[in-house]
């Protein structure tokens, strides 16, 4: 079989942004115009759309330990996702579970984000650190979501979280986040 | 007769380029010339298919989209009404445009077309879509840095334009850009093996 070739490949940053639609008209046309006559761009393309229906797959499996952020966790239960969202005050702790039907799981850590350069997230007790999450300053705190199967095997357990600010000076706790979680017993609220 | 034989994978047509499948069906015509049908079908759908994910953001709706447009285009072929065969892809495009157009308004015209060519334009299967394995793609996302993680999935979960991710994070678009293609990059190189620790 001949391997079909293309002469003027499209890149795969262009891709993407045909893919999300941030191109102009015109642009968007003359790319679709290569796709339907390039069998190796629209491969890529293929390549592209099977990513993002697998991230969106995984996302709605609560299979993603991330950072995400408010406005997004409420467009996913605007759509129909069952989120158990559990706020977290600044330096506090929150009883905590999840339950069968719970698509994902998500806390909210409440803390004082302004004038902060770089931020990493320690988590448990074996300290796995997460560095330079993104976050909103303007929004006073880091949303979370755990791998929901985690969770679902966790017994019951005091797990922490902590905040740690990173600059030139060097590092600083700027929030400890407690959660007592108990497997599900079918009487359980979100907070 | 129907189009849908199995065209086998190294057999002459894959050799072919569309213009000149699109050609041979319009010379064939009144006969059928199944095997350059096939082929070009299994060739078209995919493209089809992601100009409907794209503008109708919905799977069934853009396998609707393949079958309207590529019965259309066959039978069209076959009754020598398409004029310029070297341009197939050009004319797909426009009647994938049309059709979109139609399916937003709510027009529904497949069933008409089934109904008036039945059998003798019965598709061969849709070509099955890529589809990536669930748990390296998981691995592969958590092995990126948070921040990469993070622009991913609020970028392609929903197909959110960089301006607007980069709005809820507190970040410029153009930020935003550099760091969904370079977490795209190194996803696609993970979920194909080229780097997985």
């Amino acid at each position: 079989m001949i391997r079909p070739t293309c002469s003027a490949p499209v890149g795969l940053a262009r891709l993407v942004e045909y893919w999300l639609a941030e191109l102009d008209a015109a642009t968007e046309a003359r790319i679709e115009e290569h796709l339907f006559g390039c069998g190796v761009c629209s491969r890529k393309l293929e390549e592209l759309a099977a990513l993002a229906t697998g991230i969106h797959q995984l996302v709605r499996q609560g299979a993603v330990h991330t950072v995400l952020t408010s406005a997004f966790v409420r467009r996913l239960t605007e759509q129909g996702l069952r989120v158990r969202e559990y706020n977290v005050p600044h330096n506090g702790s929150v009883d905590c579970t999840v339950a069968p039907e719970d698509d994902m799981v998500v806390a909210r850590l409440q803390a004082p984000l302004q004038g902060i350069e770089r931020l990493d997230l320690v988590e448990g007790e074996a300290r796995e650190r997460l560095y330079d999450i993104p976050f909103n300053a303007k929004h006073g705190e880091v949303v979370v979501t755990p791998r929901v199967e985690e969770l679902r095997k966790l017994p019951a357990s005091t797990l922490r979280m902590r905040l740690v600010a990173v600059d030139a000076s060097g590092e600083r706790v700027i929030g400890e986040y407690t959660f007592h979680h108990t497997p599900y017993s079918g009487r359980s609220s979100t907070t | 007769m129907p189009y849908a034989s199995k065209v086998p994978e190294h057999s002459s047509e894959t050799a072919l380029d569309d213009a000149t499948l699109a050609r041979r069906i319009a010379q064939t015509a009144p006969g059928i010339d199944s095997m350059a049908e096939t082929e070009l079908y299994r060739r078209l759908a995919p493209r089809v298919r992601l100009y409907g994910l794209k503008h109708l953001r919905n799977e069934s709706a853009a396998a609707d989209l393949v079958q309207q447009v590529l019965l259309t285009t066959i039978e069209r072929l076959r009754a020598g009404r398409l004029r310029e065969p070297e341009q197939i892809g050009s004319y797909v495009l426009g009647m994938c445009r049309m059709v979109v157009l139609d399916l937003r308004r709510g027009h529904v015209r497949r069933e008409r077309l089934l109904e008036t060519y039945g059998e003798g334009l019965a598709p061969a299967d849709m070509p099955e879509p890529l589809v990536l394995n669930s748990a390296r793609l998981q691995r592969c996302l958590e092995h990126l840095s948070v921040r990469e993680c993070t622009v991913l999935v609020m970028s392609f979960y929903d197909d959110m334009p960089s301006d607007e991710v980069g709005n809820e994070l507190g970040l410029t678009a153009a930020n935003i850009r550099v760091i969904r293609h370079r977490g795209l990059e190194r996803l696609r190189d993970c979920v194909t093996g080229k780097e997985l620790s």
